[in-house]
């Protein structure tokens, strides 16, 4: 029901990690071949080329690369199809994709700098996030 | 339907028959030369052409070193690529040369050689 234009194609579950890995790149190529349809929809021609919408879609597979479990990676697969049917049948934004996809973490939030001047390192690193 | 066959007896192409002439094993001409009037099928990709575009899509790849690239180097074992890396480059190849490469002929594409091997023998390379 949520995506209009890609059908499951998960089934619950892959038998083996081979076959996890063959629907991994399936979906890959998909994504990739999506692309120059993504960038008319969004008008991202003068933000961000081809190529670099592809690297970034290869750097979300890579963060999950570690994963071993078929099943797990089965459900990170289904979440990765809505994902691109979402952005794919337009119910996304453009400062969606930008946010999400273009731009790094860095770059969404400005850091000015101005008022860490007397601040110890302990807290500035403490202000940016739980783990440090 | 008569105004058609009139038409049609205008713009009508004559009909060259020279094959009759010829004898059959004449008519094997090497590189292709048939004389296709109006096929718009004959425009192949030349191989130097081929080798050139196909180096500068896999230099151009930030994880490779553009210096060792050359015409038969295999992304895994020499470039140091990953799985994910030989895809992305298959995709960049494939939306370079306008094609769609099955799932199949994908997965044997592990060096340049091969890259440029298939984009030549392909018909519909652009």
């Amino acid at each position: 029901m949520a995506f209009t234009l890609r059908s499951v194609k998960v089934p619950p579950n892959s038998a083996s990690l081979e076959e996890a890995r063959s629907r991994v790149f399936g979906f890959f190529k998909a994504a990739c071949r999506s692309i120059p349809n993504i960038m008319q929809i969004y008008n991202l021609d003068d933000v961000v080329t081809t190529a670099q919408l592809r690297s970034a879609i290869t750097s979300e597979f890579r963060k999950n690369s570690h994963v071993t479990n078929p099943k797990v990676i089965d459900m990170l697969l289904f979440k990765g199809m809505e994902e691109l049917g979402n952005i794919t049948e337009h119910a996304k934004q453009r400062h969606h994709i930008i946010g999400q996809y273009v731009v790094g973490r860095q770059g969404l939030v400005q850091d000015l700098g101005t008022k860490d001047k007397g601040m110890s390192d302990f807290l500035k690193s403490f202000y940016r996030s739980n783990y440090f | 339907m008569a105004m058609r066959a009139a038409i049609l007896r205008h713009i009508r192409i004559p009909v060259r028959s020279y094959a009759l002439e010829f004898k059959p094993r004449e008519l094997n001409l090497s590189g292709g030369s048939l004389m296709r009037f109006m096929s718009s099928h004959d425009e192949h990709l030349t191989k130097e052409e081929v080798v050139e575009r196909v180096l500068s899509v896999v230099k151009s790849f930030p994880k490779v070193d553009p210096s060792a690239v050359t015409t038969d180097v295999h992304f895994q074992k020499d470039l140091g690529l990953d799985s994910l890396d030989n895809v992305e480059i298959v995709m960049a190849l494939e939306e370079e040369f306008k094609l769609e490469i099955p799932d199949l002929e994908a997965d044997k594409i592990d060096s340049t050689g091969l890259a440029i091997e298939y984009i030549y023998n392909h018909p519909m390379a652009g």
